[in-house]
């Protein structure tokens, strides 16, 4: 069972890594489908399909981890 | 602007926003208090033009339970507190940074037994050359004990 509604995410550019975001819808993949798309100072992230069954809020969780894998990432390259 | 402000505070959502001018804190600072937050609350970092030069970032904290407008606020009070905690663990960090660099690099030789680069300042000449043998090593066995084997019946 999937919710219908996909929800969209505007991440801006400045605060979050393309590449944490990827790694972040990786991690999801399992609960969620993620489009990641650039909208001018955005990355606009699209979930979809996402897993009825799971608890809890998959697209804040997601937010979640796009923040912290972006904070690992600019920490690693101090 | 002193300090941050709350934007708006949301009880059915049970999210409040917080907004702070862009040069009061390095990115650095706001990361680190979000970091803290992200056990106990959903946390979504924005940026917008605002009115000031820099612009403005916008915090977004969403708690994970059900929170009053409260314990909303006292949440974003706490943001502050972090935020200037950050702000000062950054600073002393900053200002202790080659004190500590010094003090690991010690503790490191200290514990891998070797010596220290301090130990190569004070290298006193002895006057002697690499080939230099008063302990007569370099000698072959056979010509330091050919005259003693001979004698021998």
């Amino acid at each position: 069972m999937s919710q219908d509604q996909p929800a969209v995410v505007r991440l801006h550019r400045a605060m979050y890594m393309q590449q944490a975001i990827k790694e972040a819808a990786n991690t999801f993949a399992d609960f969620a489908s993620f489009k990641i798309v650039r909208d001018g100072e955005h990355y606009a992230v699209t979930v979809s399909d996402i897993d009825g069954e799971v608890e809890g809020d998959v697209v804040a969780e997601f937010c979640n981890f796009a923040l912290h894998n972006t904070m690992q990432r600019k920490k690693k390259r101090i | 602007m002193a300090q941050h402000t709350v934007e708006s505070v949301d009880t059915a959502a049970h999210r409040v926003t917080l907004a702070l001018e862009v040069g009061m804190y390095p990115i650095e600072v706001l990361y680190g208090a979000a970091y803290v937050f992200i056990d106990r609350c959903f946390v979504l970092l924005d940026k917008d033009e605002g009115q000031s030069k820099g612009g403005r970032y916008l915090v977004h904290l969403r708690g994970k339970t059900d929170f009053s407008e409260k314990e909303l606020l006292d949440l974003s009070g706490e943001f502050g507190n972090e935020l200037l905690s950050q702000a000062l663990r950054r600073k002393i960090v900053k200002q202790n940074q080659k004190i500590i660099e010094e003090i690991t690099t010690q503790a490191i030789a200290g514990a891998a037994g070797g010596t220290l680069p301090t130990d190569f300042l004070d290298s006193s000449d002895d006057g002697m050359d690499f080939l230099d043998d008063p302990l007569g090593i370099a000698v072959p066995w056979e010509d330091k004990f050919k005259k003693k084997s001979a004698e021998q019946p």
